[in-house]
């Protein structure tokens, strides 16, 4: 087999592309190669008479590889052998099991009669590294992905190897406890049950559970998902690259923050004063209670597409003069023009990062500033007053402006010697209220202006681009007056409210006495989708079913629409009101063209959990 | 190692030619002995820096690099790999800093000619430095001292201190507009240390583990930037080469191996210590003649002749030639040029278990065989030892000491693990047999015997 790949092209992946396995610990594609684990040694020639090494080695021209020659087939075998020399057999409870790449390929490339004689080593197990994360060190390959993420994509150096030879183990620096908002990525990253989930540990067995590919409620970036369920219950959230936005990484919050949806107090019938009631029922009491009052509406950030653009048209409509709140967002008006997609921080040879903490408030655009730094070359900037992580790269230019002045801190860059190349990217937030933020975008957008370069508004909440495309992004604080308050998500209710109803997946303590509580349905069951923060519409999946009574959003807005008179509210299903959302709102465009459904889900093989 | 295998400890600032020496092939050790040689007063006397002075006024860096090559000369660290082109290999013209490495860990068993060099003769290292630094375009050199070596360490502090002083280090060596500066690293006390990239890793704050390559130090090297990486041995031998010419360097020795190297005879000899010998000179007149044999009554047995890291010879190998190809055909490699003899009463299973042991605790881990085979290996060995070994074992050593070799780990501590059960295995079979298949040792036997 042949074939032509582009300069630099490592034999691993081109192996790929002729369907050919090389089989690989250590390797791993958002990773430098380190040729540490020895796994997937070939035979090339020209050449030395010795194997080498497929994932250090780039092809070149006329290349031959040979992947089954007696040296070859042993070298691998050989070295999955080691690999079990010291590993416990407790395959049968390891998490890993049946998407364990050490199962898969002892299975396929290795001896098939074991000539292991010596008793194994053992460790003190597991090891919490986190509240979320646990090692279990006899089952570690020492594959040094983790470690090598941490130092590389993450700049953080929360994870180590101490001693050496057979006796080395990871750890965690000084036995702390891991910090970082990237820790659950090295759970993908690991070939093997060494570091397991504490969340997920021994809830189920791969093989037993539906996946399907989703998007990430928590936060504007939109990283892809896979959510897996199994017996009703969302047991796991994993990464599901996507290179144009996430890279195959997700941050701890989206990683880890499900388990509300299975929880044993989820609401799933209405009450009204307390007591269950019907639907019917509730929804009358929702719209006897607003009726003739100022009416205030706080919605979740994770609303979808959808649900804004049915709640415009009631706030078109009979709720005219309602205020509308949107939990988390930033004070960023709607981009004017064209915006900088997160991709395209990749080709940026300067990066301006102002006003805004980027790992807290849109992780995983930070690990790709930071890739386009460490890795691609670029130059960072960074405008805010306090410590960021972005400081660990030891050349970052940092301006720390008192609270306030970022504005003409950013002026003041115009003509800066790191500016003089372009590309340039310029990513902003808010400050987190310290700034006036129109003298802040002015001064980000003549920045852009004079360096030629593309802007970011770093929006916080998840479907703030979309809520601002339908204007429907107010903050809490404008609820402040209203006498009737709907609360879709943790707002607290104003004061002035005589009347509350709560809407949401659990009981809050700010939604205590509420007079209505409508159930509401999660990221893992609604239908519908998202606007990140570039703009891009993606589309949510639900994994788990809706079971009534609990009812989707877009589905209770369209009955309190015929309720107030609007009949053509009457949509027949979600691609209805998909469909009619895509022509009247632009940004909404892409609503017109669904995905289509999933396929079955293909078994997973091999690799991190990422079908 | 038993007992009487000891590396040569205590003050090596001796002269141990003995009576031997000196004689016309003694390039570095001429001077040695000489009273205050360790100064800067008495170095210069004796013509010291003078070829620094040569090196920067008289020569291109071109040039310099054309007469290390034309010498002959390759790397004493283990390699053995052409000095000059080493050096050609360093990129010309790229801006940002080029850096010289000196590779002083000397972590070998069996070796302490580096040692022997930088206690008799620091500013003749530092001379070396100097105009490998000038050649390569480079302004900063470090030494990475072996943690352990306090003795050099001060030695070299001093000579650098006086160096400053003198402003030969500084600004303006030697009144030129060419900085240098050379500063000391003190190992971090691992083996592995000495490997190359592991030392560079090391040397930049990190754990000490080897990098894959490519890229080679050349092109990336200590912090990323283009890095030559040389023995100390081997940086010692420059001044000579530029004082005298390298075609006058390739006068001796012979084929592809030029000039003098020092030998570190340890182990059951009678007059162990350093040597310097012409390359070509027999290890029968090494070992028999220079280190006077083994003690009365015993016969020589075996002997490592580059380090524990290259394969073993038994007696046969005494005709073999220091030449570093011959000691290739022979089977094994002219390493570091530390020579480990043992005599017959030594079992080599025994001493092969002694070394795997060194070997499994000095991986580092980074690579699968060596983390796992060394251990393997070393556990079987002990099996065998107690007497619990059959056919299984052998069969054992044979798959982890294929798996150790040829290109199968990261670096080539892994390879020498490999070659210490491969070449016993080679030589002393039958010892093996009786271990594992008889659960005997006639070697033991017989010492037991003689001293009934
Ligand atoms: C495990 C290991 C240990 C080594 N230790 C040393 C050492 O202590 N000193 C040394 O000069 N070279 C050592 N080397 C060889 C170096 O990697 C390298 O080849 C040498 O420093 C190059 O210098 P040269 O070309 O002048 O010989 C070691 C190599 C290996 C694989
Ligand atoms: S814990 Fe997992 S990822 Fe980390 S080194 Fe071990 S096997 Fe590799
Ligand atoms: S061969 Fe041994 S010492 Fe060398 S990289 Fe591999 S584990 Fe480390
Ligand atoms: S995958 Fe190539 S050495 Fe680990």
């Amino acid at each position: 087999m042949s074939v032509t790949v582009p300069r630099g092209t490592l034999l691993v992946e081109a192996a790929k592309l002729v369907k050919v396995e090389v089989p690989v610990f250590c390797y791993h594609h958002k990773l430098d190669p380190v040729g540490a684990c020895r796994l997937c040694l070939v035979e090339i020639s020209p050449g030395p008479p010795k194997p080498t090494t497929a994932c250090t080695t780039p092809a070149a021209e006329g290349m031959v590889v040979k992947t089954d020659t007696p040296l070859a087939v042993g070298a691998r075998a050989d070295i999955l052998e080691y690999e079990l020399v010291n590993h416990p057999l407790d395959c049968p409870v390891c998490d890993k099991g049946g998407e364990c790449p050490l199962q898969d390929y002892t299975f396929r490339h290795g001896y098939p009669t074991s000539r292991i004689d010596a008793p194994r080593l053992h460790f003190k197990k597991p090891i919490p590294l986190s509240e979320k994360i646990a090692l279990d060190r006899e089952r570690c390959v020492l594959c040094y992905r983790c470690t090598r993420y941490y130092d590389e994509i993450t700049w953080s150096q929360e994870l180590t190897t101490d001693e050496r030879g057979v006796h080395s183990y990871i750890t965690s620096q000084f036995d702390q406890p891991l910090k970082s908002v990237f820790s659950g990525n090295i759970i993908d990253l690991c070939p093997v049950g060494a570091l397991t989930s504490r969340v997920w540990r021994f809830e189920s067995r791969p093989w037993d559970m539906d996946h399907v590919p989703s998007v990430c409620s928590r936060c504007a970036v939109g990283c892809n998902v896979t959510l897996w369920k199994r017996r009703h219950q969302l047991v796991r959230v994993t990464s599901h690259e996507n290179d144009e936005i996430d890279e195959g990484w997700i941050c701890d919050r989206g990683r880890f923050e499900y388990t509300h949806v299975n929880s044993p107090d989820r609401l799933k019938v209405p009450l009204v004063a307390g007591a269950e009631a019907t639907w019917e029922a509730a929804l009358t009491a929702l719209l006897e209670g607003v009726q003739g009052r100022k009416l205030g509406i706080f919605l979740p950030q994770d609303i979808t597409n959808e649900e804004l653009f049915l709640l415009r048209r009631l706030v078109d409509g009979p709720w005219q003069d309602a205020r509308v709140a949107l939990e988390r967002r930033t004070l960023l008006a709607p981009p004017q023009g064209e915006t900088l997609p997160i991709k395209d921080l990749d080709g940026c040879k300067a990066i301006v990062v102002i006003a805004c903490d980027t790992a807290d408030d849109v992780p995983i655009v930070n690990l790709r500033v930071k890739k386009a730094v460490s890795k691609l070359g670029a130059k960072l900037l960074v405008v805010h007053p306090g410590h960021l992580d972005l400081d660990r790269w030891p050349d970052t230019f940092h301006v720390r402006p008192n609270p306030g002045e970022t504005a003409e801190a950013v002026r003041r860059l115009i003509g800066h010697e790191l500016l003089q190349e372009g590309p340039v990217g310029i990513l902003y937030g808010d400050g987190h209220g310290a700034e006036d933020v129109d003298a802040l975008t002015q001064a980000v957008v003549d920045l852009a202006e004079a360096v030629g370069g593309r802007v970011m508004p770093l929006y916080r909440a998840t479907n703030e681009r979309g809520a601002l495309g339908v204007r429907l992004a107010g903050r809490q604080e404008d609820l402040e007056g209203c006498d009737a308050v709907i609360l879709w998500g943790p707002g607290r209710p104003p004061a002035s409210a005589r009347f509350v109803a709560a809407w949401d997946s659990v009981p809050r303590p700010e939604h205590e006495g509420a007079d209505v509580v409508l159930p509401s349905a999660t990221f893992a069951e609604t239908q519908g989708s998202y606007t990140n923060l570039e703009g891009r519409v993606q589309f949510l999946r639900p994994v788990l079913p809706v079971t009534p009574p609990l009812r989707e959003g877009w589905d209770v807005l369209c009955e309190l629409g015929q309720r107030l008179g609007m009949p053509d509210m009457d949509y027949l299903g979600i691609f209805h009101v998909q469909r009619q959302a895509s022509r009247a709102v632009e940004l909404f465009a892409p609503l017109a063209d669904p995905p289509a459904p999933v396929p079955n889900p293909t078994p997973v093989l091999y690799g991190p959990a990422r079908p | 190692m038993p007992d009487n295998v000891r590396p040569q400890s205590g003050d090596s600032r001796r002269d141990l030619r003995g009576s031997y020496g000196p004689a016309r092939h003694h390039l570095l050790t001429s001077l040695f002995g000489i009273e205050g040689l360790h100064t800067l007063s008495v170095y210069r006397d004796r013509g010291g820096y003078s070829s620094l002075r040569k090196a920067m006024f008289e020569m291109a860096p071109e040039d310099i690099t054309a007469e290390v090559k034309a010498s002959g000369l390759r790397g004493r660290g283990g390699a053995g790999f052409p000095t000059g082109t080493k050096w050609g290999f360093i990129p010309k013209g790229v801006p940002g800093p080029k850096y010289v490495v000196v590779n002083g860990d000397e972590a070998e068993p069996g070796t302490t000619k580096d040692r022997y060099i930088m206690e008799n003769s620091p500013h003749m290292l530092l001379e070396g430095i100097l105009i490998a630094c000038y050649a390569i375009g480079a302004h900063q050199a470090w030494i990475y001292l072996r943690g352990e070596y306090d003795g050099p360490f001060g030695m070299l502090m001093a000579a650098i201190a006086e160096l400053r002083a003198e402003g030969i280090l500084g600004d303006r060596p030697l009144e030129r507009d060419y900085p240098l500066d050379i500063q000391i690293y003190r190992g971090h006390g691992a083996y592995i240390c000495g490997e190359e990239t592991a030392l560079l890793e090391s040397l930049e704050g990190k754990r000490a583990q080897p990098r894959a390559r490519p890229p080679f130090p050349a092109v990336k090297g200590a912090w990323g930037r283009p890095t030559l990486i040389n023995n100390v041995e081997t940086l010692s031998n420059v001044p000579w080469i530029v004082a005298h010419g390298g075609a006058e360097y390739a006068k001796f020795g012979l084929g592809t191996a030029k000039g003098t190297r020092l030998v570190s005879v340890s182990g059951n000899v009678q007059n162990p210590g350093v040597f310097e010998i012409e390359l070509g000179t027999s290890f029968r007149e090494v070992i028999m003649e220079m280190a006077g044999g083994p003690p009365p009554g015993r016969r020589m047995k075996a002997f490592w002749p580059g380090g524990c890291s290259a394969p073993v010879l038994p007696e046969w190998g005494l005709d073999v030639s220091t030449d570093l190809d011959e000691v290739a055909r022979a089977g094994s490699m002219a390493g570091s040029g530390g020579v480990i003899v043992m005599d017959d009463s030594h079992c080599m299973v025994r001493a092969a278990r002694r070394l795997l042991q060194f070997y499994a605790h000095e991986s580092c881990g980074k690579c699968t065989p060596c983390r796992v085979g060394g251990n393997w290996a070393l556990r079987t060995y002990d099996r065998v030892l107690e007497g619990q070994g059959s056919e299984v074992e052998l069969g054992t050593f044979d798959a982890i000491q294929e798996s150790l070799q040829n290109g199968r780990c990261l670096c080539a501590l892994g390879d020498s693990a490999g070659f210490v059960i491969a070449s016993t295995m080679k030589h002393f079979r039958s010892e093996y047999e009786e271990h594992c298949l008889e659960h005997r040792c006639s070697v033991e036997e017989q010492v037991v015997a003689a001293s009934a």
